[in-house]
């Protein structure tokens, strides 16, 4: 056992001894920890660390295997995400303890702050004095053991595990219900107190999922086809076209909203609308023109960690694995290396097959903490917390039963066969003061090394980057509402959001507010097609473009806009084997592949064809509007003239 | 978005702290600062004296203070106050007047000299941009060692970073009242106009100024303090951890939510409330402290002792 002062080693260095002791089996004492906040984050080791006093937020997140006592209190996020191991809290833990855990032990002697396992999994939670409000708040999973008063709403819109209340249950959450414990679930509880030395003599209460909201009632029927181009031409010109009567139809037999793939459907004021002033006829006819433009873009670097390294300002937007086919995504990994680009895991975990594909992987951190877990954090390049998405911004993701299959549901750590509705807000970022808490945890979790970005949808942006740079969040991957989905509300993905090129200016007016013109770069997606869009992005002045739907389409998709399915009839957004093995993942790879190549040669063409040999030299000065709605947006000069 | 921080001494006989009322309200807010970079200020109160009202303004920082400081002089003057001791120091100018007429009448016509920012029998409002140990410097709070004050640092999110939008709030026209808030009020512009048909006047669209107004209102109607706390959980929406200081007594309220944390220590001789643990830590180095945490939908208030 070393002893470590606290008083006298900043906690990143403590955290840096602690993990360099976990691989030589060191154990560590900590005195004068005084409520320091991320003691003991990001350990692997199944080393014993003594905590002689209080700690602060996110005590032993974001581990895997160590055992941590704490003498006296901890602050928001005990045991955050953890996977294995042991967390023994001698006082009281404040709000969210446990939190979106994936196994191991936590034991709080005190009281519990509300909302204790919050979106847990696994593992077991237990508090053996009074829970707060919202204890078991949509768990997925695991044990809570509250040997005193459960709190109001206890397991409110829990989704699976169990609850145990020795004391009162002051009330019951949404789709939550009372159960008679088996006299096996009893032995387990108690065996479980004997080990922790908790005497208990009570009688306990068992509190499970009533299952009544886990599945929509009706299931949407199946349509003949009615992709993207109807829909959107369809909309424009008559009230009862097509779509419109499709949509009646089927709400008058479901009852309630429909869900579909794609982002709107709506003609909005997007890059078709921004011209060049001055005149591309000519470009492209230099064939050697991409050797003489630089394009490569480094992006991540402000806090210190390593950067991206882009071969061109381009990125492949996030896509979850569950919303698109294992195959898919490693198709967009294969991809993602051959140019020289980065992928983004999107939510609900790391495919260890892509993951070693791609060359640059970001990992995303979503609401619901599905697939998230310390390892994947540490194998990644870039970790990401996704706030909102523009297809939907301010809802969570949704998976259907048909998609969520065993191995999905294995790598998210949640009950298979569900509707999946995603949490919309983070159980620990509500608000920026939280989020700067959040950005610290990560930072510590991954020892500083790699960028921490942020996922916007665009809303109300202007305030957001602002609270984004201030929080040291590295680059912001801002999303439009032209932007797509695997599944959202038809409404919202139609109606809901602001445009692509609307939250652009914005985010860029919020950091000229503050004096800060240049200092968060932006990845800007949404609707984005090709390289001509890309380039009029930059010049408007975003660091980088993403593409996601694009990257479906140059694989082979034909827009049917029915991903949430699960029937994707090229196997590219759908889970089942019949559709998946038609799906030739080195042949997709390489159509991604040379699309994005294009785009290189687009973006390279003009910035030749004014003269600039580097990509960052296009300017505002370059464009113009081609409609009034554009330079509303933007505040470009309007000049339909230059529309050719 | 931002971090509270509050100490109340219940007697006039200190414990061995260290440190004097105002560099611990510092500490605590400098261990919080991360919750709040933009901005910092203190509510402080200091001994009140028979007769005099403690006002301050701010002051042009950089040219016409000068200016703004002689047309405050003649503003106090005019309306029959007499200046006893003033400062001018950072952005702010601050006076010791003699004055005996209705506060609330003179703080409203002061309000046209100068840009008000406290008016008190002991109440003084610091509050500027920067962070907590660079403006304690600046405005000497190390040097205040009163009986209690509350403290704040504060990250924008939806109005700018400038001296008049940091914490405190004063209770404009109410002496003595200042609220330090961590959260959002959901319903400001219902409750700034139901206030507003009543009289009450607002500076700026800060959503803790209606705190502090409201919390003024009520009073004025007769409600007790703590009375007031408590309608304020009914009558405020969003999401909230607030302070309020009087010139004897330093009240919390919280929502039901408790999306904004506050941790408070309390021994036989003092207490202290702040967002994190981590503040209350800096005034007892090196203990594991017995804490408590306030329930969801709950307020409370601690009277100085021997004042009730």
């Amino acid at each position: 056992m070393v002893t470590i002062d606290l008083a006298k080693m900043p906690v990143r260095k403590l955290n840096e001894t602690l993990r360099g002791f976990g691989a030589t089996h060191q154990n560590a004492e900590i005195i004068n920890p005084d409520a320091k906040h991320y003691i003991g984050v990001g350990l692997i080791s199944p080393i014993l660390v003594k905590v002689r006093g209080s700690a602060g937020y996110y005590c032993g997140g974001l581990c895997d295997g160590p055992h941590i006592q704490v003498d006296k209190n901890v602050s928001w996020g005990v045991g955050d995400n953890l996977l294995r191991g042991s967390i023994v809290v001698g006082g009281n833990a404040s709000a969210i303890a446990g939190v979106g855990m994936r196994g191991g032990e936590i034991v709080v002697k005190g009281n519990i702050g509300s909302r204790a396992g919050q979106v847990m999994k696994k593992g077991t939670l237990c508090c053996a004095g009074n829970a707060n409000f919202m204890a078991g708040y949509m768990m997925y999973g695991g044990r809570v053991i509250v040997l005193g008063n459960s709190g109001e709403r206890v397991g409110e819109d829990m989704m699976g595990g169990e609850i145990y209340v020795g004391g009162n249950v002051d009330s019951l959450g949404n789709d939550a219900m009372l159960l008679e414990p088996s006299s096996s679930d009893i032995d387990v509880v108690m065996a479980f107190l004997d080990r922790y030395d908790l005497p208990f003599h009570g009688t306990f209460k068992k509190i499970v999922c009533a299952g009544k909201t886990l599945r929509y009632g009706t299931a949407e029927p199946r349509l003949r086809k009615l992709p993207f181009y109807s829909f959107s031409s369809g909309g424009r010109q008559d009230y009862w076209n097509a779509k419109v009567q499709e949509d009646i139809r089927v709400k008058a037999h479901i009852g309630r909203y429909r869900i579909r793939g794609y982002g709107t459907s709506r003609h909005l004021p997007h890059f078709s609308d921004i011209g060049f002033k001055k005149d591309m006829s000519g470009a492209g006819e230099d064939p050697e023109v991409v050797s003489k433009v630089n394009l490569r873009t480094f992006i991540g670097e402000n806090h210190g960690g390593r950067p991206l390294d882009l071969s061109m300002p381009v990125m492949i937007a996030p896509m979850s694995f569950g919303a698109l086919s294992p195959q898919m995504k490693i198709a967009l990994g294969i991809a993602s290396r051959l140019s020289g680009i980065s992928e983004n895991t999107g939510e609900g975990g790391m495919l260890s097959a892509e993951r070693a594909e791609a060359r640059q992987m970001i990992s995303q951190c979503l609401a619901g903490r599905l697939g998230w877990n310390v390892h994947d954090m540490k194998r990644a390049d870039c970790v990401e917390i996704y706030i909102s998405q523009g297809a939907k911004p301010g809802l969570g993701g949704q998976l259907m039963a048909e998609k969520l299959t065993k191995e999905i549901a294995a790598v998210r750590g949640i009950p298979e066969g569900m509707d999946l509705r995603s949490p919309s807000r983070h159980p620990d970022i509500l608000g920026g003061d939280d989020l700067i808490m959040k950005v610290e945890e990560f930072r510590e979790a991954t020892g500083w090394r790699v960028p921490v970005s942020i996922k916007l949808g665009a809303g109300r942006v202007r305030d957001d980057i602002k609270i984004a740079l201030k929080d040291g969040i590295d680059f912001m991957e801002l999303d439009g509402m032209q932007g797509g989905t695997g599944a959202a509300g038809s409404e919202v993905a139609e109606y809901v959001g602001i445009p692509t090129i609307a939250g652009l200016q914005e985010a860029l007016d919020g950091l000229e507010e503050l004096g800060c013109a240049g200092r968060m770069p932006i990845v800007l997606m949404g609707g984005i097609k090709d390289g001509v869009d890309a380039a009029k992005a930059m010049a408007l002045g975003a660091t980088a473009a993403a593409f996601g739907s694009t990257m479906l389409i140059a694989a082979g998709c034909i827009t049917c806009m029915q991903c949430s399915v699960g029937n994707c009839v090229i196997g590219a957004a759908t889970q089942d084997p019949e559709h998946t093995k038609r799906f030739d993942v080195e042949k997709r790879a390489l159509q991604i592949h040379r699309f994005l190549e294009t785009v290189r040669w687009q973006l390279a063409a003009i910035v030749r064809e004014h003269g600039y040999s580097d990509v960052r030299q296009l300017s505002r000065e370059d464009l113009v509007a081609l409609t009034p709605e554009a330079a509303a947006l933007t505040r470009l000069p309007y000049n339909p003239s230059r529309d050719s | 978005m931002c971090s509270i921080a509050g100490i109340l001494f219940k007697k006039d006989k200190r414990p061995n702290l260290g440190m004097t009322t105002g560099e611990a309200l510092t500490e605590m807010m400098d261990a919080c600062r991360h919750r709040g970079p933009d901005s910092a200020g203190w509510a402080i109160y200091k001994q009140p004296r028979q007769g005099r009202l403690r006002l301050r303004f701010f002051v042009n920082r950089d040219g016409g203070q000068s200016e703004d400081i002689a047309r405050i002089r003649e503003g106090l003057a005019g309306h029959g106050a007499e200046i006893v001791e003033d400062e001018a120091v950072g952005c702010t100018y601050g006076a010791s007047v003699k004055y005996s007429g209705d506060v609330q009448a003179f703080s409203y016509a002061m309000e046209h000299v100068g840009q008000l920012v406290s008016v008190g029998s002991s109440l003084d409002i610091i509050k500027d941009v920067g962070q907590p140990y660079g403006l304690q410097k600046l405005y000497d709070i190390g040097r205040f060692d009163g009986s209690h004050g509350i403290g704040h640092t504060r990250l924008a999110t939806e109005t700018g970073v400038h001296p008049e939008t940091a914490h405190p709030f004063w209770a404009t026209g109410f002496a003595d009242v200042a609220t330090v808030h961590n959260g959002q009020i959901t319903n400001y512009w219902i409750m700034r106009r139901r206030l507003e048909r009543r009289g009450m006047e607002f500076r700026t669209e800060n959503d803790t100024e209606l705190i502090a107004v409201y919390l003024a209102y009520r009073m004025s109607q007769g409600a007790l303090l703590e009375d007031a706390l408590r309608s304020s959980l009914d009558d405020l929406d969003g999401t909230f951890s607030y302070l309020v200081a009087t010139e004897n007594a330093i009240g919390y309220a919280k929502d039901k939510l408790a999306a904004k944390p506050m941790v408070k220590y309390e021994d036989d001789e003092m207490i202290a409330i702040a967002s994190e643990e981590v503040a209350l830590n800096r005034l007892f180095p090196g203990r594991a402290l017995d804490t408590t945490e306030p329930a969801p939908l709950t307020c409370g208030l601690w009277l100085r002792q021997g004042t009730a």
